[in-house]
């Protein structure tokens, strides 16, 4: 599956929404609330292995699909960077 | 105390006819309050009124049964509640001539009437529902406490309007089938209750607070007798800290002398807050030292509040009782929750309530001061401070600092890790309109809107076109519109939650199960009304909340409990209703098919849902714990009162004492 469907089954699965866009934001919209933002996180971290820090934690990274999508993109990139490095 | 209900009928028909054609619907509707006043239950058809009326004897037990008539004029009145200050008035009425033959409140609101007609409401300090017939012209009055203390709800009927103190007792009547009102429904999802006039049912009404009606056999007009002045003109300027407590302090102090007059021991909720703590240390005062205490303590430790209890019960030397609630024990309350509440609820926090009236009455108290609405009008809840932050954060938006203020608020919510941007997608909703009405709200009735993502396809479209904002909006007087934000918050607060859920689903509902009155020294109107006349920072400033307040309370009541963080009263949720130890009810009426059957909610998503929670994989989110909920107590309110109403008990029926009158 890929990550952009990943994304939408596990949104829809856990916040009952669908109908949205892939641009929408998830706060703005109701989708997810701040407590809901957690559940994400710890979604993002135990499926798809990344460890999201402190000061990752803002909606440019978490608060759409599309950001969501580029966020895991650019941390699969990093990461072989980071273990040559 | 006490439970009303009654009917106009045609008039000019014989007693004997009248008893055989609606006495039976007045005995139904009668019984059906039993538990608002297991005392004495009268019921009395007089030519062109049923009234009855169930009662909790705490003022003149001897002399103040119900319903009561002035023998001269036949004006009878059913009545429930309390006119705190009738001791003063009847001193008044008496010495213009009129002849009291008992002490009982009851007596004086006939008396008064007489004196001068339906406004003589504003004369009385209280918290009262009650229907007055006045055979003179036919006219039937309907009249309710300013603050919301007392329920009404009424409906037309074939023969003209029938009234009662709960929507049970409108449907004993057996004129209306119980049907959920979808509006009602929805309102409730987004505001956390039907804004009144509008209930959860189809056809039946309620009287809005500070409201008195007249109903002439065709026609119920409705009028609005007191509002609060939250206007900048209408704020003492000039009023310095230390003037404002020691007024505060004289207006409590007889507000809780007037709420101790009974002829019953009265003793009080403590919550282990501010606020109670506060009213326990005066009536504690007051009494000479005999006051006892009752207080709801949580098994899961988040929720808690009873070491701080304890610490109050110790430093007022109070006679203290507590209960302590499992998870488990809030999901086997929640049906008789709802069948008393009538309405969908978005929180479990009632349950605890129902069972700590349970102990008060057990212990053989009938009433209780609690400390509702101190929060409301001395702008103590969260809710003020983060519109206050959202002011201040819409004057300079692009402001990265200012959303900061929100990590210093609610340090409990994980926030304190989250950047400014993130706050910003939280807090920034609205932002850009600080003018707009709901500006205080609009963040609140979003979150809790999002349990209509779990309403069926078919309850979407039924309500598309109902916008519970917009009916807010409408209903508000237009003056509000210009007074400043954190005033039209407290009106938007009173109209809403107070008076719709707190002192009603949680307030009344959950005292009167158990037949326990509550007495509210904060509402008393002469308190909210100073309250409004204080200079805005007396109340909050900056993030210190009701600092006028915490200044009187600093002198009788532990600086621990004064300085420690507020936290907002809660109780489980998912926890309660599924999972392993989850009630059969919750399991039964949550599943996809009986979901489905009832119509409001989704079945499929709901199963799911619960599902997920049951998983406890992960907390579960302020959206999931309101939709679970929401969906639990629809599918309650469903089976507990739809559905053709079953007749009360045997026994409760034959209590009535029915009687008809030839005029």
């Amino acid at each position: 599956m890929d990550t952009r469907l990943k994304l939408r089954t596990y949104i829809s699965e856990t916040f009952f929404a669908d109908g949205y866009s892939d641009q929408a934001s998830f706060l703005k919209t109701g989708i997810i609330d701040s407590t809901g933002m957690m559940e994400l996180v710890a979604f993002l971290e135990s499926e798809f292995g990344v460890k999201v820090e402190d000061h990752e934690l803002v909606p440019a990274n978490l608060d759409s699909i599309e950001n969501l999508v580029a966020f895991l993109g650019r941390r699969s990139a990093a990461r072989p960077a980071a273990a040559a490095g | 105390m006490c439970g009303i209900a009654g009917f106009t009928l045609p008039p000019g028909s014989p007693p004997d006819e009248r008893l055989a054609r609606f006495g039976p619907r007045l005995r139904r509707m009668t019984a059906s309050l039993h538990h608002r006043g297991p005392d004495e239950q009268r019921a009395l058809l007089l030519d062109g009124a049923a009234l009855g009326h169930t009662r909790l004897s705490i003022l003149d037990l001897s002399g103040g049964s119900q319903p009561m008539r002035d023998p001269a004029t036949g004006l009878t009145v059913v009545f429930n509640g309390e006119i705190f200050n009738h001791m003063e008035l009847r001193e008044r009425l008496a010495h213009r001539g009129y002849p009291f033959r008992t002490r009982s409140d009851t007596e004086v609101i006939l008396a008064s009437f007489l004196s001068r007609g339906i406004d003589c409401v504003e004369g009385f300090v209280g918290q009262f529902a009650f229907a007055l017939f006045d055979p003179r012209d036919g006219s039937l009055w309907l009249a309710r406490d300013r603050a919301g203390v007392r329920p009404l709800y009424y409906a037309l009927t074939p023969e003209g309007l029938c009234f009662a103190s709960e929507a049970k007792a409108i449907f004993a009547a057996g004129w209306l089938p119980p049907r959920l009102d979808p509006a009602g429904v929805k309102q409730t999802a987004h505001l956390w209750a039907p804004l009144a006039p509008r209930t959860s049912f189809e056809g039946v009404q309620q009287l809005p607070p500070a409201h008195v009606a007249r109903f002439d056999g065709v026609r119920l007009d409705a009028r609005r007798y007191w509002d609060v002045d939250l206007s900048a003109g209408n704020v003492d300027r000039d009023l310095d800290e230390q003037e404002a407590v020691d007024r505060l302090g004289a207006a409590l102090g007889e507000a809780v002398r007037l709420r101790l007059r009974a002829d019953v021991p009265v003793a009080a909720y403590l919550s282990g807050g501010l606020d109670s703590s506060l009213i326990c240390s005066i009536a504690q005062e007051q009494l000479g030292g005999t006051l006892g205490t009752f207080s709801v303590s949580f098994a899961q430790a988040r929720y808690d509040e009873g070491e701080y209890q304890h610490e109050v019960a110790a430093a007022l030397r109070t006679a203290h009782r507590s209960v302590r609630i499992e998870d488990r024990e809030i999901g086997e309350l929640l049906p008789a929750v709802v069948r008393h509440a009538e309405q969908v609820l978005l929180r479990s926090a009632p349950a605890p309530f129902l069972r700590l009236s349970r102990l008060v009455r057990d212990s053989g108290i009938k009433v209780v001061l609690t400390g509702e609405g101190a929060d409301e009008i001395f702008w103590g809840y969260d809710l003020y401070k983060e519109t206050a932050i959202r002011q201040f954060w819409a004057r300079r938006p692009g402001s990265p600092h200012r959303p900061r203020l929100f990590q210093r608020m609610y340090p409990y919510l994980q926030l304190s890790k989250q950047s400014p941007e993130m706050l910003r997608q939280f807090f920034g909703l609205g932002l850009e309109e600080p003018g707009a009405f709901d500006f205080s709200h609009r963040i609140r009735w979003t979150n809790s809107g999002r349990v209509s993502r779990f309403f069926s396809a078919e309850f979407t479209e039924r309500t598309r076109d109902c916008d519970p904002a917009a009916a807010v909006l409408d209903a508000l007087p237009p003056r509000v519109l210009s007074w400043r934000p954190l005033a039209r918050a407290q009106y938007l607060e009173m109209q809403t939650l107070l008076s719709g859920y707190l002192l009603s689903a949680q307030g009344d509902r959950m005292l009167m199960g158990n037949s326990v009155e509550g007495r509210f020294p904060f509402l008393d109107h002469r308190v909210i009304e100073l309250a409004a006349r204080l200079p805005p920072s007396l109340k909050l400033r900056v993030l210190d909340e009701k600092r006028v307040l915490k200044r009187l309370a600093a002198a009788r009541v532990p600086q621990r409990v004064i300085q420690r963080p507020k936290l907002p009263y809660r109780a489980p949720i998912a926890e309660a209703l599924t999972g392993p130890g989850s009630p059969a009810w919750a399991r039964e009426l949550l599943s996809r098919a009986a979901v489905d059957a009832v119509g409001v909610f989704d079945g499929a998503k709901v199963e799911r849902l619960a599902q997920k929670l049951a998983a406890r994989r992960a907390e579960p989110s302020e959206a999931d714990n309101m939709a679970v909920i929401a969906a639990a107590t629809t599918q309650l309110l469903a089976r507990e009162l739809l559905g053709p109403p079953a007749d009360p008990p045997r026994a409760q029926l034959e209590a009535v004492r029915l009687h008809a009158e030839a005029r």
